[in-house]
């Protein structure tokens, strides 16, 4: 985004990583992931054209970050980044003792390399998916690593908080990795903001290995800046009797693609995403959030809801995804949006692939304005408009919002959205 | 001491399809205040529902002519909330359901919407009239925790706005056919709570088709509206004249020339 116009070839990408003490095996993956680039597409968002946004760079800097900008947001993070700083971690003795591994990325890479070498963008996102994930690999500037060995079981959920450094120029590709050995039981928060105004990308990706009948519940919760255009991709990739279930706020401030899948690979795995979204202002936010299940008895059940102000967009792609040979599997899926304001757009598609006989598959869909009646009601018992929208708005995602496991989280984008939803109003 | 006036109301609908105006009151009269029931009775279709409709405030009804006032004050052009913090309480026929906000958590907002910022009613004191009321009204505390009318029977949903009835206090409760589909045992537990309410401060327009929940709220007042209009006022023996004689014989002692929707 400066002015001077900068270019990125191999060489120079190998230069700036070994700047950067990286092993020379993940070097080779930046250097190959660049060079496929030219070959990628962005991922495809139906009914949601983005193809004129730049969303990508070709530079990578290595920048400091001025870890003062800082005030933890969560009690007790894990984990703390800002911009490619690591701030703090702290990963409980216990847990430490058990042989779980908290890291930064690049620290991970260094001191645990089989163990990234082995996952790191090779099984739940191949660098090779995407543009944006080819991009993302080559121009990687910072990450978390966890790992959880087999048999592992936490009460408390992992904190991880990060934040995107916007009082500078500076790109932003995170990427975190996790993965959950055989039979672990675990919840993970993962929350996300920005600091400063800076005009700025972020590429985050984050990517979940369940192995077998292991039980990983991730909570997102994104709340980029204005000013960020944001490309975030969560994948999981879930084995034979595993679980794995997202819940996702979708409270980034400036524009956003979301590519959230999930592939149950093995017989008996299942997998829930849930998606709240809020869009405002002029905002665009095109989401895409898919189960495939690949073995068989697999269960998946997708469940968005989004509310749209102002003169913002909002599209939501729910897909279910059933190949051949994935007999007695089941798909569902419901994808909604409230329509709080005439200018604004929303879509809700259900996308079903089912290529196998022997399933379950079901799917609702609807986009539509604030129940009347609703309305009507709450204010015929003295209630103001404002306060009577957002309790019925309230109810809309109460689907979504009561079914996050973390009453920490739910409280905390209870109180988003209602600060969005104000915000939103006063814009009127 | 408030007042409820009514002055020669027209109020009209319009068909979404055929954007035509159809006019359904056609010139009502009432006047009505603190300390009083009334009762209007009418047969089906002759705009019982229009009229507390249209002094709550739905958007559906246009008043044409005439005026609403509320101690001395016209609230025609007034938003229903507006209404509803001035004193007016509509319990309704087909209460709304609202999920994901809790019946308590509504009750709550509902009492401080009409108090001031730093006169809002505490944990304590709220939980005491709620108990008191549910207790009044044999409802179990877990119906406060349920959904806002979420999954409720139609008996539960009678007894829930009856319930808000009695927690928001208003000096006008127009009451909407808050006896259709309701038991024998509901009926009375409804009344009772009606009944709770009465005193100086509090005033009821009922409105219902039959006589039978005028034995259990004896009302001060009865209308008899046909055709938009109230055709005949009469004390709580007109009631029972009316179950005697039908609408039918009311309109011909009259000499009206209405025609009866349900009349064979």
């Amino acid at each position: 985004m400066d002015a001077v116009e900068q270019t990125m070839d191999a060489e120079k990408l190998t230069q700036l990583a070994e700047q950067h003490q990286e092993p020379e095996w993940l070097i080779k993956k930046r250097v190959a992931a660049f060079q496929q680039m030219e070959l990628l597409k962005y991922p495809k968002v139906l009914r949601f054209n983005y193809r004129n946004w730049q969303m990508a760079s070709n530079q990578l800097d290595w920048t400091e970050s001025n870890v003062k900008l800082v005030k933890s947001d969560l009690a007790d993070t894990h984990l703390l980044q800002l911009g490619q700083t690591t701030i703090s971690v702290n990963l409980p003795t216990k847990l430490a003792d058990q042989g779980v591994i908290l890291t930064d990325l690049f620290t991970a890479v260094n001191d645990y390399p089989e163990l990234v070498h082995q996952y790191l963008m090779t099984q739940a996102i191949p660098t090779d998916d995407n543009y944006l994930a080819s991009y993302h690999a080559a121009f990687l500037t910072s990450g978390i690593f966890l790992y959880v060995p087999a048999n592992v079981e936490m009460d408390e959920p992992i904190k991880l908080e990060i934040l995107q450094d916007s009082t500078q120029t500076s790109d932003f590709n995170t990427h975190t990795l996790i993965v959950a050995g055989e039979n672990t039981k675990f919840s993970v928060i993962q929350q996300m903001n920005t600091v400063g105004n800076q005009d700025n990308l972020a590429n985050a990706l984050v990517e979940v290995i369940a192995k077998e009948n292991s039980h990983v519940s991730i909570s997102a919760l994104d709340q980029l800046g204005e000013n960020t255009r944001a490309y975030l991709q969560r994948r999981a990739s879930v084995a034979r009797n595993a679980t794995v279930n997202w819940s996702i706020g979708m409270m980034n401030e400036g524009d956003t693609v979301g590519n959230f899948e999930t592939t149950l690979s093995e017989d008996g795995a299942q997998a829930n995403a849930k998606v709240v979204a809020i869009t405002k202002g002029n905002q665009r936010v095109g989401i895409n959030t898919g189960i495939k299940n690949v073995g068989k008895h697999t269960a998946g059940d997708i469940l968005q809801r989004g509310v749209i102000l102002d003169q913002s967009q909002l599209v939501f792609n729910g897909i279910g995804d059933i190949i051949h040979g994935a007999a007695g599997s089941e798909s569902e899926q419901e994808n909604r949006i409230l329509m709080m304001s005439n200018e604004a757009h929303g879509n809700a598609n259900p996308i079903l692939l089912i290529d196998e006989n022997d399933v379950l598959a079901g799917h609702a869909a609807s986009v539509g304005q604030v129940d009347q009646t609703q309305l009507y009601y709450l204010m015929s018992r003295g209630l103001s408009q404002a306060t009577a929208e957002h309790l019925v708005i309230r109810g809309f995602l109460g689907a979504v919002l009561t079914a996050i496991p973390s009453k920490v989280v739910r409280q905390k984008l209870i109180s988003i959205i209602e600060r969005k939803l104000a915000d939103g109003h006063e814009d009127k | 001491m408030a007042t409820l006036e009514i002055k020669d109301l027209h109020v009209a609908v319009t068909d979404e399809e055929t954007q035509h105006a159809k006019e359904i009151l056609k010139g009502v009269n009432l006047t009505m205040k603190t300390g009083e029931i009334h009762a209007i009775m009418g047969p089906n279709g002759t705009g019982k529902s229009t009229l507390s409709e249209t002094i709550m405030g739905a958007a559906a009804y246009q008043v044409t002519q005439g005026d609403i006032l509320l101690n001395g004050e016209s609230i025609v052009d007034m938003p229903v909330d507006e209404r509803a913090r001035k004193g007016l309480f509509l319990g309704m026929q087909y209460p709304a359901e609202i999920q994901g906000v809790t019946n308590a958590e509504f009750l709550r907002a509902a009492m401080n919407a009409k108090r001031a910022d730093d006169d809002q009613i505490s944990v304590m004191q709220f939980l005491k009239e709620l108990d008191k009321n549910l207790d009044l009204l044999d409802m179990s505390e877990e119906m406060t925790e349920r959904y806002l009318n979420e999954g409720f029977s139609g008996g539960e949903k009678k007894r829930n706005e009856i319930l808000q009835l009695m927690m928001i206090k208003p000096s006008f409760a127009l009451l909407d056919e808050i006896d259709s589909g309701l038991d024998i045992d509901a009926l009375k537990v409804v009344s009772k709570g009606v009944n709770a309410m009465r005193g100086d401060n509090f005033g009821s327009l009922i409105i219902t088709h039959y006589q039978r929940l005028l034995n259990y709220i004896v009302p001060d007042v009865v209308h008899i509206m046909m055709d938009g209009r109230i055709v005949k006022t009469g004390d709580a023996q007109l009631a029972k004249t009316l179950e005697r004689e039908g609408y039918a014989g009311i309109r011909d002692d009259l000499d009206l020339d209405v025609a009866l929707v349900d009349e064979n």
